[in-house]
Formats: structure tokens, sequence, C-alpha cells
């Protein structure tokens, strides 16, 4: 009750302060919108990754969490990945819903822009914003008219033009060669009006000096419900107000203040208990959702279940490894049903073994294609395994081979993760009884360059625990299981591949059809439990917490985040 | 006294040269700046790749990078970042908000320190030297971020509780996003609440320390013949103490102030992180460190060297003027 009276309080300086604000600033806020105008409230979010040093997001500097989090309401973006893992058109940018033609054996798209359709300084958005998005992004060859600071070209790069249709408000986007993941193009519609040049040149000079924080966004520009008014780069605050030229519904808050609280997970908690933030999206670690759960009724909490899985890498060219008999036997000896319940099982029951490493669980698209042997723990068999591969079991239990020796498999894993630690610490007695010596490794070099040896991409391991960040747009994973192609295995750390997969991944990064795209996903998966170089564990939980009487918060357990409906949130 | 403290700077510039060579050295081995970007999914082309090894000058010899990086510095230009963000903006303010931590922590340890050192020597073996001895090991037992944190869940709690609003805060140095519609007293008020607790927990920990040196160097001083002159001479024995005692026993603690202030530098990285003020311990952690950035963390280790340096300059000119034998030689 004590904390109750203490957050009200601070709400009620917040208001108090929201309506001298709004009484003050009265006089711009009346026109236009209707409806639209005059939110109340403030809501402070704490950002627990990095504070950016860019807010452009399509180089590295601003290529991160906090600087997606900002814009996802302030750049429109052509889709929006829902909750529920599907994409939807952005209902407020177009009349409808984008269409997908073939013209003579061209992917043609076609986006009908809204005509209410403005940039906060009242430009109106017109296909030539969507022209200048492409042609930001489709090259990083400066020879080719690219600009190397660009961190992406997927998608862009396959594109022949952007034109206006029959007026400025139609778009067509023709590509060279279909590609899948279309509707993951046109995040972040970029203001050509305030960054277009002629010379491709000064455009990549534009480009590689992003809009450093201190200054923001050009203009202050926005497309979306919030517009970027201030930011505090010495304090790591940036706040959001509602955008005046807004032509949707919200937002319904007066500020949206996102402050970077670091990830320590007790400022989180005691930031939450004190009244001083509003809504928070930590990493989930037992100890932090059991004393954000204790916060209850006056905070509310949420476990999803992302787009980010767990898995096993089996690196190919170890001796040990290189043998499909011997990657077979490890993968019957785990039992991966004990791993969730030990792990990710302790936070929430929906917690399930992932059998797929394209779609993940809670994905529509999700079969589970895995072997039967798999699915439990089959110790018998994979002993069985071993000995077929000319492995004999010592007197320790442990099995050794006349040539490889002794069967002792580290496992490598980022330094001071206490769940991934715990997943190994599962996994050891597991192989033990199948007689596979595991032993855990803390590995600060595994993600690490070429150069270093016992990095991923140096291939000085044998068995790795990672995760993979995955999204909807499928084609992303091409680049994981596709065949090593001499010294460039792209992401291939297991380093192995074979044709069949490969083309198969070549159709579905050309099919723009979701159903054909299930299949050949599944299909690709069946493949890739034939040569178990990848074993995938669970998919990693996401967990935001808010005052209960912020209303409205639901979590997008995808790349969208926590604020993707933020200008929906209403504070009692 | 000028000569001295010339030749002290200059060994001070050579100290760091070589401890800057050191770390850059350390970071070139270690460092990958690249690192995020190996996992990112899908990857970035690797046109991006030989970019960003060409702006970060990855691709130079060792010691032309180093011979950069040093003829930088001489004209105060620290280099840019991973990110290309210069680092010599972030210096700056950065060490003001710890500046601000660490300044009004080491007034308030050192004046604790005096008087409780002073206390606990006059009344030798009392309940208070007691008390305070006990008090004092306990904050030297006590690991920072421990205590850091049980200030922010007890005390900022039952403060706020019993005022029935909040008076103490334990995130920032204000609350976010008020400076835009408050000023005056709300404004300030409400910074003097941020900046209570780390404070605290900054000064509580060298306050322990100091204040056993203090008492051991009081100790020291009031057996000595001169204080027993000086009340031979019929001075009061307060008089005596604060006038001559004091003032003799504040020179041990002046070096130790002086060599605190380092470890001072270094505790108050925990006490920002735990209180999330944007000082020089994050800069080092998460934009250097964490960020695999060499030029974030010469960045740091210069700054702070200096602010060392200065501290014992500072401490040296202070023995001066307690001390007149020293003016004298």
């Amino acid at each position: 009750m004590k904390l109750s009276k203490r957050t009200s309080m601070l709400i009620a300086t917040g208001l108090t302060g929201a309506m001298a604000l709004s009484a003050c600033g009265g006089g711009s806020e009346d026109e236009g919108g209707g409806e639209a105008s005059g939110g109340s409230g403030r809501v402070v979010f704490g950002e627990s990754t990095d504070f950016p040093e860019n807010l452009y997001p399509n180089i590295a500097a601003g290529n991160a969490t906090s600087v997606a989090n900002v814009l996802i309401k302030v750049l429109p973006s052509a889709y929006h990945i829902q909750p529920d893992f599907t994409v939807e058109f952005n209902e407020d940018l177009f009349t409808g819903e984008p269409t997908l033609e073939e013209v003579d054996g061209q992917q043609v798209n076609t986006y009908e822009i809204n005509p209410d359709a403005v940039w906060s300084d009242g430009t109106p958005i017109s296909a030539a914003d969507f022209e200048f998005t492409w042609r930001a992004n489709r090259s990083g060859d400066p020879a080719d008219g690219g600009c190397p600071a660009v961190l992406s070209t997927t998608g862009y790069e396959q594109i022949a033009s952007v034109e206006p249709g029959e007026d400025d408000k139609t778009v067509v986007v023709t590509y060279e060669t279909p590609f899948a993941d279309w509707q993951g193009n046109f995040e972040n519609l970029l203001p050509a009006h305030l960054m277009d040049a002629d010379d491709p040149a000064a455009v990549c000079e534009t480009i590689t000096e992003g809009w450093p924080i201190a200054e923001g966004l050009p203009e202050g520009i926005s497309g979306g419900p919030w517009q970027v008014s201030n930011i505090d780069a010495g304090q790591q605050v940036i706040v959001l107000t509602p955008n005046p030229e807004w032509w949707g519904d919200g937002p319904e808050l007066e500020q949206l203040i996102i402050q970077n609280i670091g990830n320590d997970p007790t400022t989180a908690v005691q930031g939450l208990q004190s009244g001083e933030l509003g809504v928070i999206y930590p990493q989930p670690q037992l100890d932090l959702v059991e004393q954000v759960q204790a916060l209850e009724p006056n905070v509310e909490s949420e476990i999803n279940f992302g787009l980010t899985f767990e898995h096993l890498d089996l690196n190919t060219q170890d001796p040990h490894l290189a043998d499909p008999l011997v990657r077979q036997a490890l993968a019957y000896a785990l039992d991966r049903q004990e791993i969730v319940d030990q792990t990710v099982g302790q936070f929430s029951s929906d917690a399930q073994v992932l059998n797929n490493r394209i779609w993940l669980n809670t994905q529509p698209e999700y079969e589970d294609t895995a072997p039967e042997q798999v699915k439990t723990q089959n110790v018998e068999e994979a002993r069985a395994l071993l000995e077929q591969a000319g492995y004999t079991a010592g007197p320790d239990g442990f099995y050794t081979h006349p040539e490889r020796g002794p069967l002792n498999i580290q496992i490598d894993t980022t330094e001071n993760n206490p769940l991934r630690q715990t997943t190994i610490e599962v996994m050891i007695p597991q192989l033990a009884e199948a007689g596979i010596n595991a032993s855990f490794n803390a590995n600060p070099d595994i993600f690490a360059g070429a150069e270093s040896p016992t990095s991923l991409e140096g291939g000085g391991f044998q068995a790795a625990l990672f995760a993979w960040v995955g999204n909807p747009f499928i084609t992303s994973s091409q680049s994981i299981y596709q065949s090593p192609q001499g010294d460039n295995i792209q992401q291939n750390y297991s380093r192995i591949g074979n044709p069949e997969i490969d083309a198969l991944f070549a159709e579905l990064a050309t099919e723009p059809d979701r159903e054909r795209q299930a299949e050949l996903g599944n299909q690709i998966d069946g493949l890739l439990w034939e040569q178990m170089a990848t074993i995938p564990l669970y998919q990693k939980p996401t967990f935001v917490a808010h005052q209960a009487n912020i209303e409205g918060v639901q979590d997008n357990p995808t790349e969208a985040g926590p604020l993707w409906n933020s200008e929906t949130w209403t504070v009692e | 006294m000028f000569f001295f403290t010339i030749r002290r700077l200059l060994a001070s510039v050579l100290v760091l040269l070589v401890s800057s060579f050191l770390v850059f050295a350390l970071c070139a081995a270690s460092f990958d700046p690249l690192e995020k970007y190996y996992t990112q999914n899908p990857r970035p082309p690797e046109s991006f790749f030989n970019n960003l090894r060409e702006t970060l000058g990855l691709n130079d010899n060792f010691f032309v990078r180093y011979w950069n990086w040093l003829s930088g510095v001489v004209t105060g230009d620290f280099g840019e970042t991973v990110n290309g963000t210069p680092v010599t903006e972030q210096l700056w303010p950065r060490l003001m908000v710890t500046g601000r931590m660490i300044i009004g922590a080491i007034v308030i340890a050192i004046l604790l320190a005096i008087i409780v050192g002073v206390i606990g020597a006059v009344r030798q073996y009392k309940a208070s030297d007691y008390t305070f001895t006990f008090i004092a090991y306990i904050l030297i037992a006590l690991p920072t971020f421990w205590f850091a944190a049980l200030l922010k869940e007890y005390v900022a709690g039952g403060v706020n509780d019993l005022f029935g609003q909040q008076l103490l805060y334990t995130i920032g140095e204000e609350t976010p996003g008020l400076s835009l519609y408050a000023s005056g007293w709300e404004l300030w008020s409400d910074r003097l609440g941020h900046l209570v607790l780390p404070t605290i927990s900054l000064a509580a920990l060298s306050f322990a320390a100091w204040s056993r040196f203090q008492r051991a160097a009081m100790l020291d001083v009031l057996g000595s013949d001169y204080m027993r002159l000086a009340r031979a001479k019929g001075l009061t024995y307060r008089r005596t103490v604060l006038k001559h005692g004091l003032r003799n026993a504040l020179i041990p603690l002046t070096t130790v102030v002086a060599l605190g202030v380092g470890t001072l530098f270094g505790g108050a990285v925990i006490t920002e992180t735990v209180f999330v003020w944007h000082g020089m311990g994050e800069y080092l952690l998460s934009n250097g460190i964490d960020q695999n950035d060499i030029n974030v963390v010469l960045g740091w280790l210069l700054v702070s060297a200096v602010f060392v340096v200065v501290f014992n300059l500072v401490a040296d000119l202070l023995y001066a003027v307690l001390d007149p034998r020293i003016r004298l030689s």
C-alpha cells in the first residue's frame, strides 16, 4: 500500500507537469487533428541496451536496438511485424494493401500512399521518399554509385527501379530478380527532401555522417505519431512528443521518455518499484522475473517467446565431429526437454523444445521436422552409433577412437551468461551417460574475427552454444546454412553444406509466396536434421514489465520491440 | 618547490606515455571492433567490413596506429570511437558528471574522517570509539556495489515511505525530461535528491578507511612532547587538540587522500553503474571495453591518470602549507 501511495504521488506530479505543459503549449496544439490532439501523462521507458551514438539506422553506428526503439513510430515503415510474427502493412501510410504482381517475368510491387500522409514539416510523403530510400541502401560500392558505409544492402540491391505511378502518391517497385522478403523493404522510410542530392558522392557523405545523436533527426523530422523533441546525450534521455502533423490516431500521451538504464537487473527492478520507471524491457533472468512478479499488483509483467533461438553448433572440421555418426550420437544423447525445463522453463510453462531452425515454435509456419530419436534421450542408440564409428568405451565410461583419440568435446559459449552456463551444465551429465566427455568453456573471443583462432569465424572450436536473432523475413538464414565457398564461410560456422540445401535456399530467396515459403523452409530444415551440424534448443524469452496504471503496453517479441504500439498507451 | 613541481610533472608525462603504450598494445592485441557484425543476420557485405577496417585504421602497422593516436592526443584530439564520434567531445561532459560525484564524496569523506578520527583518538577505548571502529570496519568490508544496492533498496525506499513522497532517487542525475517543464527549486531539489545516495555510497567507503588513518595519526600526535608542552603553557585541552594536534595529524591524511582519489575514481565506476549516472566509469565499461574501442579506453586512461597526478600535486602543495619545515627546505 505504501508503494501505491508513492506511485500515485509521482503520477500526480507527472500529470500536473503535463497539464502545465499542455496549458503553455495550448496555442499550437489546437489546430488540425480533432480528436488526435492533446494526450496526457508521461511514461518513462527504461532502455536497457546501449545508448546510440547515431540515430541513422542504416549505418553501423546507428544499427542498435535503442535506435530501432526510438524510430519505430517516428520514421514510417511499409510493413510492421506483429506480436504473433505475422507482418501487416502500415494502414496509416497506405490506402490499401500493397500489391504483388508478375509483369514480364519481373516482380512488381505497387504501394498507394495515403493522400493525408505528410512529414512533420508539411512536405507530403511521396514516391520520391521511396525512391531515395532505395538509392540510399542499394549498394556498398562507390564505383556503382553506392556507399560503403551502408550496413546492409539486402533487399534493395535486387530492385531495378522505384518510380511514381499515376501520381506521386503511387509507388511502383520493380525487382530485377524476384525477392521473397519484399515486405521487409522500405522499413524506416527516409525523408528525401532533407537528404537527397543529385551527386551520389554527396548522398554517401550524408549517409556516412548519419544523424549524430547530439543533433537528433534532421529538422526533427517525423512521419509517424511520435517526434523526437529533445535529446540529452549527457544523461542519455530521449524525449518523444506527439507529431503535430500526424494524420492517424494517437498518441495518447503527452511525452514518452526513453531513458537508458543499462542492463543491470537490480536497477530495472528498483526503478520500477520506486516508480521512477514506467516500462522496462530487460533480458529475462530468473531472479529478475521473480523480483518483478513480487511487485504485483502495482506492476504487471509478461513473458513471451521471441524470434531469437539458442542452438548448439558443431564444427565439422573437428576430427570427431567430422563424422556424421558422432554428431548424430551427440544429438541422440541430449535430453532437450530437460534442458528447456532447467533453463527457460523456469520462467514460463509455455517454453518448448525447438525442433526447427527456419521457423520457430510460435510461428504459424512451424512444423516439427525432427527425427524421432532426438525427441527423447536415446543413450543406447547413441552408444551404438559411436561403436559403429569405431569408438570403444574405456574403463572410465568414456569412448576413445584408435586414431582420433578420446572423445572429449569442449562446448564454448559467451562469458557471463548464467542461462547458457546452466544449459551446458545440464548437457554435460547427459552426454556423459552416452560416453561423451563434454566440458564447459566460457570463450571471450567467441564472436571475434577470423584472426582470432578460437572464434566461431576462426573455426578453433568443437561445439558452441549461442543464439541466432531471427526475423520473419526468412532469407536471412541463407548465410548460416549455405555451403562454404572456399574460405568464405559467411556465417556457416559448422562449415558444412550440400548442393540440395543450397538449391532450396536459392528458390526460397526468390519465392514471394508465403505458403510456398513455409513449405520450402520446412523442407530445408528436414535436410538440416540429416546434417546434424546445428542442434536447435529453444526460443529465447522476452520480458516486459510496466506500472499497472499504464494501459496498452503489449510485448512484441520480435525486433519491433515493446514500443511498437506506444502511440496507444495511456496513463490512468 | 617550483623545480620539484616541474620534475614531478615531467615524470608524470613519462608515466602516462609508457602506460598508454602498454594499454594500446594490450587493446590492439585483444580488441576486435568488428566483432558485433560477424553474427549479424543477414551479415553485412564484405565491402562494409573492408571500409570499416580502412576507416578505423586496422590495416595499419601497430606502431603507425600508435603514432597516429599519439600525434592526435598532443593536439587534444583523442580520435574517434568505432562508431565515428569524437572521443574528446564525450570525455569532458562525462568527467564533469563523475567529478561532481567524486568532489562531493571527497569533501564529505574528509570532513567525516577528521571528525570521527579525532573523536576516536580523543575518546580512545570509550563507547563512542568502539562504535565508530565497528562502523568503519563494516564499511571497509562491504563491497561497493552491494553497499550501493542496499542504499537503493532500504534507504531510498525508507525515506520516501517516511515522507510519503519521492525525495531520494536511484536512477540518473535528474528525473528524465524534467528540465523540459520544470525550473527553479523543483528542478534543483530533484537533482539534489538524485545526488544524495551516490555521493553517500562513494563517501562512506573512503571515509571508513580514512578515519582509521586519522585516528592513528591523532593518537600519535596526542602522545607527543609538544602537546604536553602546549598544555603545560596553560592552553586549554580543546585548543591544544585542535590547534596543535589536528594540524600535525592532517599531514598523513593528506597523503592517504591523494592516493585514495585514484581508488575513488575506480570506485565511481561501480557507483555510476549502480545509480545509472552516465560518467567516466560507464564510458570505460560500456563504450570502451564492451565495444572493443581502443580510443575510448585510452582516453579514459589519460583523463583518470591526469586526475590522479593533479591530486598528488595538490597534496604536495598542501604539505607545504601544513608543515612549514617543507617550505624552508
